[in-house]
């Protein structure tokens, strides 16, 4: 993920808000502001003289301090030790750890904080973890803080109090970025709103003078609108662009069209052009004329009422979600990267436990299902994590080609490997998919990443599944493999299959459904069936912005 | 370079390598002559003085040290086997050393108070010391299933309990020999029955029992096991990539369960073919660390069924023909320094294969997302 052209000015004293879709480079921007990634061009400006970040630390002696999602904690250390981590207060070289607890408590008590210094990290909630890194930042003397998505791990009394947190460090002079996505808690506590779209800053806002609407509409980018608004039209399949002409600026006091950027790797600039021409050719206008004519009348395939499942962190993933699915059809399952997409899926997949609600999933119970009983009845999965879930990288491609059938034919005779009809059979459909090397032979791991999925998505489809539930199954692909994933997909719908396909990317989800889902906090707030679908309002209904809209 | 020579080569070389250190180590301590000298002594003793017995020498100069190289080669196949079969599904077996004791012990109390004919007590005798095996590594294999404890942790602590249990209790207590006649035995079990010894097969002039066969049978099965059978595919599925068996159907803990008894049978085998075949019964103590040596020879194969039982083999050869080192003065624990060398370099290997793995990966890694 990267930047282009993104431009960012921040204003002394101010909080300053940078929201984005996943993927929109709202990291990739604070990652270059906190001298993790190096601009491959632009300039960066700090009271109006040009500055280049070789690391973080150079960031800090700037005085600028990052609040990362995952905390940077050592769990059995004490608040005061974790704070003054890197830089001790030491006493003929030993470890003064009363004075380290008193500069703490003295920073803590500037600001407002309660915090017992002498507490184990371990022992206190996510919420007080949280400050003890924003405490760190202070200790360090950071003038500019910023947030990664600061509220991502905190319940909603958390999530107030840190904005009052927020609020009262700019009172104090100070200067707070915050990066989310939940535009509802950034217009209650950002003075301006900077708005990343697909590597680019497309609109800087007053919070006080835009709506939730507004700003989701800024997000998803309708053509014309967004255009206008920047000036700077996006191109509409550009969900990753390459960093080369990356532009991020850092001004406290002042600095115009400032220009900083990020590290994309070599490498990977011309895959992602590729990916940007693949998306872009299956764009929303080709797809919605081309997908429209088969429109799905077949018998449900999955009936699922109130499904509630825990993720991984056992929080609440799935807190009430229905949805059907007929034989023939493309439902697509749209939201923002962590709102229960993948612990559907997995639900679906009998991966993971229902811990209430059900319905039923070809002709038997959803509750109490395993990988073993979902292969049985037809499942097939395309998981998100290939090399953890779907694939056993160090064994063959025609091992892997077995692998969810190898005690069927014509993968075992008896207890036995059929290494012969497993032979064939691999070798077959590396041919019908073009999978290169077409040598059933090597290591699966010596494909690539492309190749690795063709792979996957020939097995899971010789299968002939009757509820087929794919999960990103086009991340990182290249142009060929996009379009070839695409229309094996369509293929699958076509012979009758029941599709659920799970995507991060809008344009594929508006490429290949017959219907679209949307799911916000592990709820539907959004149905969509194919006539009405609408990018623009599935992109609010995706940032939770169901209630300000019918 | 073909994939087969990329698996075999380094352990070859290791142990080449390994044995070219030590040939050095007595060269600068002793001198270069007396080095290659012990080598050689080390070599007749392992394989058999060749040259001396093409000369006009009896037999029993060759048959003699073949037998005591494949007495040994079968137990370290046996606790090879168990470690490697163990590391397929993905656990490390550390508690071969308490599997083989148990093992050992269920082999001798079955030789020595069941009576029954040859043809089946010797079969009963080996089954006793699998499940006994077998039985006291599932203990490790539940607690890390059931509970999550390392297995590492588990089986070390499992060798203790054993050692305890059946060394410093069981056999010089309740398990006892009691004195027949004029004989009494001060620790030890009783003797086993004729009918439970395992047959020699060259009669009196060699050691070589039914325990080398049996132990090449049973790399062979499950080598045949991993690669050819279902079962096998979804045990080294499980071991790679937990995560995408269980995605696949795989009944993974059964799997992981089903391979630590496996091992721990191996390793029980092991046990009853060192009772049934040279000691006659369970001693003070089991001597000899072949549990912790199946590590090595594990390792050093590969952690390859066949492979084991080659690097089995070939320090089988060196440790029987070790003692004989002695007669120029050098020290019989040379061939163990050989085989802690060969560990060491095949270890090296594994740490330098990663880091090439690692680069070749690197390039290929996703671009972190905004």
């Amino acid at each position: 993920m990267s930047l282009e052209d993104a431009s960012l000015d921040i204003v002394p004293g101010e909080l300053l808000a940078v929201v984005g879709e996943n993927g929109a480079g709202k990291s990739s921007l604070m990652n270059v502001l906190y001298g993790l990634y190096h601009p491959d061009a632009g300039t960066f400006l700090m009271d109006g003289k040009p500055v280049r970040l070789r690391s973080p630390r150079d960031a800090i002696a700037r005085g600028i301090g990052m609040v990362h999602q995952h905390f940077m904690l050592v769990p059995t250390l004490t608040v005061a030790e974790n704070v003054v981590l890197g830089r001790e207060p030491t006493r003929r070289g030993l470890l003064d750890l009363d004075r380290a607890c008193d500069e703490v408590a003295t920073t803590a008590k500037r600001f407002g904080f309660q915090l017992d210094p002498r507490a184990r990290v371990d022992t206190l909630t996510v919420g007080s973890q949280q400050k003890v890194e924003i405490v760190k930042a202070l200790h360090r003397g950071a003038q500019v803080l910023i947030l990664d998505e600061p509220t991502a791990v905190l319940t909603p009394q958390e999530s107030d109090e840190l904005a009052q947190v927020m609020r009262g460090l700019v009172a104090q002079g100070r200067t707070v970025v915050l990066i989310s996505h939940k535009l509802k808690e950034v217009l209650g506590v950002a003075d301006r709103v900077a708005v990343m779209r697909r590597g680019r800053t497309v609109a800087e806002v007053r919070a006080a003078e835009t709506t939730v609407s507004a700003l989701a509409s800024l997000m998803v980018g309708e053509g014309s609108r967004g255009a206008a608004l920047t000036g700077v039209p996006a191109p509409p399949g550009a969900v990753v662009s390459d960093a080369r002409d990356a532009q991020a600026g850092l001004a406290p006091l002042d600095a115009q069209d400032a220009r900083g950027g990020t590290a994309a790797s070599a490498p990977g600039v011309f895959d992602a052009r590729r990916e940007a021409a693949a998306t872009a050719a299956s764009g929303p206008l080709d797809a919605k004329s081309e997908g429209a004519g088969t429109v799905a009348s077949g018998p449900p395939v999955l009936d699922a009422k109130d499904l509630r499942a825990k993720g991984d962190n056992s929080r609440p993933a799935l807190q009430g979600v229905s949805l059907t699915v007929r034989a023939g059809e493309i439902v697509g399952i749209a939201g923002v990267d962590g709102n229960g997409q993948r612990e559907l899926a997995e639900v679906l997949t009998g991966l993971r436990a229902l811990e209430g609600g059900g319905g039923t999933l070809l002709g038997g119970p959803l509750a109490g299902l395993t990988p073993a009983l979902a292969k049985a009845r037809g499942v097939g999965h395309v998981p998100e994590d290939r090399l953890a879930r779907a694939v056993v990288k160090a064994m063959t491609v025609e091992e892997n080609v077995a692998l969810g059938r190898h005690r069927q034919p014509p993968f075992a005779r008896g207890p036995w490997v059929d290494f012969k009809g497993r032979r064939e059979r691999a070798t077959r459909l590396l041919a019908t998919y073009d999978v290169r090397p077409p040598d059933p032979t090597v290591a699966l791991q010596a494909l690539s990443g492309g190749n690795q999925q063709k792979v996957v998505v020939a097995r899971e489809l010789d299968a002939d599944p009757k509820l087929l539930v794919v999960v990103q199954p086009t991340r990182g692909l290249d142009i060929g493999a996009v379009a070839q994933v695409h229309a094996r997909l369509r293929e699958a719908k076509a012979r009758g299959a029941g599709v659920v396909m799970v995507s991060l990317d809008l344009e594929e989800v508006l490429a290949l459904s017959d219907r679209v889902y949307v799911l916000y906090e592990g709820r539907v707030t959004g149905h969509f069936p194919r006539k009405d679908l609408d990018e623009r309002e599935l992109g609010r209904r995706m940032l939770g912005a169901e209630s300000d809209h019918g | 370079m073909g994939e087969r020579t990329r698996q075999v080569l380094p352990s070859v070389l290791s142990v080449l390598l390994a044995l070219a250190v030590c040939w050095l180590t007595i060269a600068l301590t002793r001198d270069a002559d007396t080095a290659t000298r012990a080598y050689l002594q080390m070599l007749w003793g392992g394989v058999g003085n060749w040259p001396a017995f093409l000369d006009g020498g009896s037999a029993t100069a060759v048959l003699r040290p073949l037998g005591e190289a494949a007495m040994k080669a079968a137990l370290l196949t046996l606790t090879g086997l168990s470690v490697a079969v163990a590391f397929k599904v993905g656990l490390f077996n550390i508690g071969a050393q308490g599997q083989m004791i148990w093992g050992a012990l269920a082999a001798a109390l079955v030789g020595a108070h069941v009576s029954l004919p040859g043809v089946l007590h010797v079969p009963l005798a080996l089954l006793a010391a699998a499940l006994a095996g077998a039985a006291w590594s599932s203990i490790a294999g539940v607690l890390k299933l059931k509970r999550g404890v390392h297995e590492v942790i588990s089986t070390i602590m499992l060798n203790w309990v054993a050692v305890s249990l059946v060394d410093n209790w069981l056999v010089i207590g309740p398990l006892r020999a009691v004195a027949e006649g004029h004989q009494s035995s001060i620790t030890g079990t009783a003797e086993i029955l004729a009918t439970a010894q395992l047959p020699r097969l060259l009669g009196d002039s060699s050691r070589l029992n039914l325990g080398f066969p049996l132990a090449l049978v049973a790399a062979l099965g499950v080598w045949v096991w991993l690669g050819r059978t279902s079962a096998g595919y979804e045990t080294r599925a499980v071991g790679l990539t937990p995560e995408a068996a269980r995605a696949a159907g795989i009944p993974t803990l059964q799997r992981a369960g089903g391979a630590m008894a496996l091992a721990g049978a191996l390793a029980g085998l092991a046990g009853a073919v060192l009772v049934l075949g040279t000691e006659g019964r369970y001693p003070g103590s089991l001597g000899a660390p072949y549990g912790f040596d199946g590590i090595a020879i594990a390792l050093i194969g590969n952690n390859h069924p066949l492979g084991a039982a080659v690097s089995a083999a070939v320090f089988g050869i060196l440790r029987a023909g070790g003692t004989r080192m002695q007669l120029l003065g050098v020290h019989k624990s040379f061939p163990e320094l050989i085989q802690g060398f060969a560990l060491l370099f095949v270890a090296g290997r594994m740490v330098w294969l990663a880091v090439l793995r690692r680069r070749r990966e690197q390039p290929a890694a996703e671009v972190p997302r905004a």
